[in-house]
C-alpha cells in the first residue's frame, strides 16, 4: 500500500493542518497562472520575443485547467476530512503537475536563457517543508536529472532550443554550463538548508515538549500531595470535632460555664480549620485536572440553592444575615454538583462573612433570554457588604491573594476561595463577572451555558 | 428504640458519633470492619446503617459494601460517609452508589439526627 507510507513521509508537525496547505497551494497557482499570462502578453507585445505563443498559452491553459480540477476535488473533498496519506497522495499529485508544467515553460521560453528557471527554487523549498528530506532528496535528484538531460539533448541536436530571443547561438554549451551547475546547486542547497532549519525548529519543539511534561508532572506530584496530606489531617480533626461536641452536650460530665465557652471556642477553631483543608483539598483536585473527571448530569438549581442556604443558615442566624433564594422551583442545568456546591458554598460563605450585621444575602438564578431562545443561565450572589476595594478587586482571583477586610477580620484563611470559584467556573464552561461598591456590596454573577452537551465527561479527563 | 449500626475503620469516629447519636435517643451498634458489619446486619437487623467509604484495604470500599447490603437487605437505609463530599475525590457517580444519602465528615450531629429522623422516624417516636 503506498497511501500509508506516503502519509507517514510528510513532516508536518508543525504543519499539522494540511487542508489549509492544500488550499493555499490552490490559491498560488492561481496566482502564478495570472502571472504567467500578463508575462506572456508583454513579452509577445512589448518585447516582442519570438516564442512558440500558441503553445505557451496552451500550457497555461492546462496549468488553469488542472488547477480548476484541483479546486473541484478540494471542494468535494473539503468536509470529508482526508486522511493524511490521501492528502499527502493530493499534495504530491499537484507538487509533480507544477515541477512539469514550469518545467516545460521554462523549456520553450528559452530553458537556462530565461531566468525564471529560479523558480523551481521556490517549489523545492515548498516540498522541503512538507516532506522528509528522503523524499525532497527524490524530487531534487530528479529535477537535476531532468534538466541535465534536457540541456545535452539541447546540445546535441536531439530536441530544439527555443532561444528567448534572435537565433540559438553557437557556444550555447559554454555560455550555459555554469548556469546550470549554479541552478543545480542552488536548488540541492536550498533544499538541505530548509530541511536542516526545519529539522533543528522540530526539535527545539520537541525538548520544549519534554519540558513541559516535566513540568505538568511535578504539579502533578504537588498536587497528589497536597491532596494526601489534607486527606490525612481530615481524619484527625473530624475524630477531634466529634470529641468537642460531645463535651458540649455534657456526654461525660456536665461543663462549667467557663468550660463549656473554651470548648465551644475551640471547636469554632477546628471548624475554620476544615474549612481551610476542604479549600487546599478542592484547588489540589482541580490543579490535577487531568486525573479529574467532572461528571455532568441534569442539576435542580433550585436544590443546589436551598441545599447551601440551608447548610450556611446557622453562620447567617450569628449576624443576623437574611438568606434569600430567587430562583424558579424547576431550573436545570446541565452541569456538575459538586462543582456547583463548591462555587455556591464560597460565594455565600464569603458574603457571609464580608457583610455587616442585618444585612441580607440573595441567591439569584434563571435563565437569561438570548434570541428566541434560552441561551444561558445566570447564578447571582448579591450581598449587601463591605464591598471591594476598586485596586484589590482586580487581584482577588489569584492564588492566595487576601484583601485587606479579610484579614482584618479574619485571621486564618487561604486566600483560594475565589481561586477555586473561577477555575470551577471554567471547568463548567461558565463565565464569571463580579461588581463592588465600597459599603454597598458586592455582586458575583455567573453566567453558565443552558442545555450542554451530552457527553459524560466534560473538560477534563486524561 | 432505632438500632443503628455504624461501620468504620476509625475508632474514634465510632465512638463519637456512636455516643452522640446515644445521647440523641438511638441504640448504637458499632463494626470496625466491613464483614463484621455485614454479620452484624443479619443478626441485629438495624432500622438505619451508617457506612465509611475509606476502608484500609481500599480507598471505595464502602460503595462496594453500600451495593452489597442493599442487595441483601434492599429495606435498609444506609447513610455513606464520606471523608469530603465530593464525588469526583472518588471517581464516581452518585448515581452508581446504593446509599439513601451521602453525609460529610466531621458529622454535624444536628443535621444528622434531622436526616435521621427522615429515615426512621422523629425523636418522639424513638423511645
Amino acid at each position: 500500500m503506498q497511501i500509508p507510507r506516503l502519509g507517514s513521509k510528510i513532516d508536518s508537525s508543525e504543519y499539522t493542518d494540511l487542508t489549509r496547505v492544500v488550499s493555499w497551494f490552490i490559491l498560488l497557482r492561481w496566482i502564478a497562472a495570472a502571472g504567467v499570462l500578463i508575462t506572456l502578453v508583454f513579452v509577445r507585445f512589448r518585447l516582442g520575443y519570438p516564442l512558440p505563443y500558441t503553445l505557451l498559452y496552451s500550457l497555461t491553459g492546462v496549468l488553469c485547467l488542472i488547477n480548476f480540477l484541483f479546486t473541484l476535488y478540494y471542494l468535494a473533498v473539503k468536509r470529508k476530512n482526508l486522511s493524511r496519506g490521501e492528502l499527502a497522495v493530493f499534495l504530491h499529485v499537484q507538487i509533480i503537475c507544477d515541477y512539469v508544467l514550469l518545467f516545460f515553460l521554462i523549456y520553450f521560453t528559452g530553458f537556462l536563457e530565461n531566468p525564471f528557471a529560479y523558480f523551481f527554487v521556490f517549489h523545492i523549498m515548498l516540498t522541503s517543508f512538507l516532506f522528509t528530506s528522503d523524499i525532497v532528496l527524490i524530487y531534487v535528484s530528479s529535477l537535476i536529472v531532468l534538466f541535465v538531460a534536457a540541456f545535452l539533448s539541447e546540445y546535441l541536436h536531439v530536441i530544439p532550443h527555443y532561444p528567448l530571443s534572435g537565433g540559438v547561438d553557437p557556444r550555447y554549451l559554454r555560455l550555459y554550463l555554469p548556469r546550470a551547475i549554479g541552478l543545480c546547486s542552488t536548488l540541492t542547497i536550498s533544499a538541505y538548508l530548509i530541511s536542516n532549519i526545519k529539522r533543528r525548529i522540530a526539535e527545539k519543539g520537541r525538548r520544549v515538549e519534554v519540558e513541559l511534561n516535566r513540568y505538568k508532572e511535578l504539579d502533578r506530584i504537588k498536587s497528589n500531595f497536597i491532596l494526601q496530606v489534607t486527606h490525612e489531617l481530615r481524619g484527625p480533626i473530624a475524630a477531634m470535632n466529634g470529641y468537642h461536641e460531645m463535651l458540649i452536650r455534657g456526654i461525660g460530665g456536665k461543663l462549667a460555664p467557663r468550660a463549656n465557652e473554651l470548648v465551644h471556642k475551640a471547636n469554632l477553631r477546628t471548624d475554620n480549620l476544615l474549612q481551610i483543608i476542604d479549600e487546599m483539598i478542592d484547588y489540589a483536585y482541580m490543579k490535577s485536572e487531568e486525573e479529574v473527571r467532572y461528571v455532568k448530569s441534569a442539576v435542580n438549581v433550585r436544590e443546589i440553592i436551598d441545599y447551601q442556604l440551608d447548610i450556611h443558615s446557622s453562620q447567617a442566624v450569628q449576624k443576623n444575615i437574611q438568606l434569600i433564594a430567587d430562583c424558579p422551583q424547576e431550573l436545570f442545568l446541565h452541569s456538575n454538583r459538586d462543582l456547583l456546591n463548591i462555587i455556591l458554598s464560597n460565594l455565600i460563605n464569603n458574603a457571609i462573612k464580608y457583610s455587616p450585621e442585618s444585612t441580607t444575602i440573595t441567591v439569584y438564578s434563571d435563565a437569561v433570554p438570548g434570541g428566541s431562545e434560552v441561551a444561558e443561565i445566570h447564578l447571582t450572589v448579591e450581598d449587601q457588604g463591605y464591598g471591594i476595594e476598586p485596586e484589590e478587586l482586580q487581584k482577588i482571583f489569584e492564588e492566595f491573594y487576601r484583601t485587606r477586610k479579610a484579614r482584618e477580620l479574619e485571621r486564618d484563611g487561604t486566600g483560594l476561595g475565589l481561586p477555586i470559584v473561577q477555575r470551577a467556573v471554567e471547568c463548567l464552561g461558565g463565565r464569571l463577572t463580579v461588581y463592588s461598591e465600597l459599603n454597598k456590596g458586592t455582586t458575583f454573577q455567573i453566567f453558565f451555558p443552558a442545555g450542554g452537551e451530552d457527553e459524560q465527561n466534560s473538560n477534563h479527563r486524561r | 428504640m432505632s438500632k443503628i449500626l455504624i461501620i468504620d475503620d476509625d475508632l474514634d469516629i465510632l465512638e463519637t458519633t456512636g455516643s452522640l447519636l446515644e445521647y440523641e435517643g438511638f441504640e448504637i451498634h458499632c463494626a470496625d470492619t466491613v464483614e463484621k458489619g455485614m454479620e452484624m446486619i443479619g443478626t441485629l437487623a438495624p432500622a438505619l446503617i451508617l457506612l465509611d467509604v475509606m476502608f484500609p484495604e481500599k480507598k471505595t470500599r464502602g460503595f462496594e459494601a453500600a451495593a452489597e447490603i442493599k442487595s441483601k437487605y434492599p429495606k435498609i437505609p444506609i447513610f455513606v460517609l464520606t471523608a469530603i463530599n465530593r464525588e469526583y475525590a472518588f471517581n464516581f457517580d452518585k448515581k452508581d452508589v446504593p446509599a439513601d444519602e451521602f453525609i460529610n465528615k466531621p458529622i454535624k450531629i444536628d443535621r444528622l439526627v434531622k436526616l435521621i429522623s427522615n429515615y426512621v422516624g422523629g425523636p418522639s417516636e424513638r423511645a
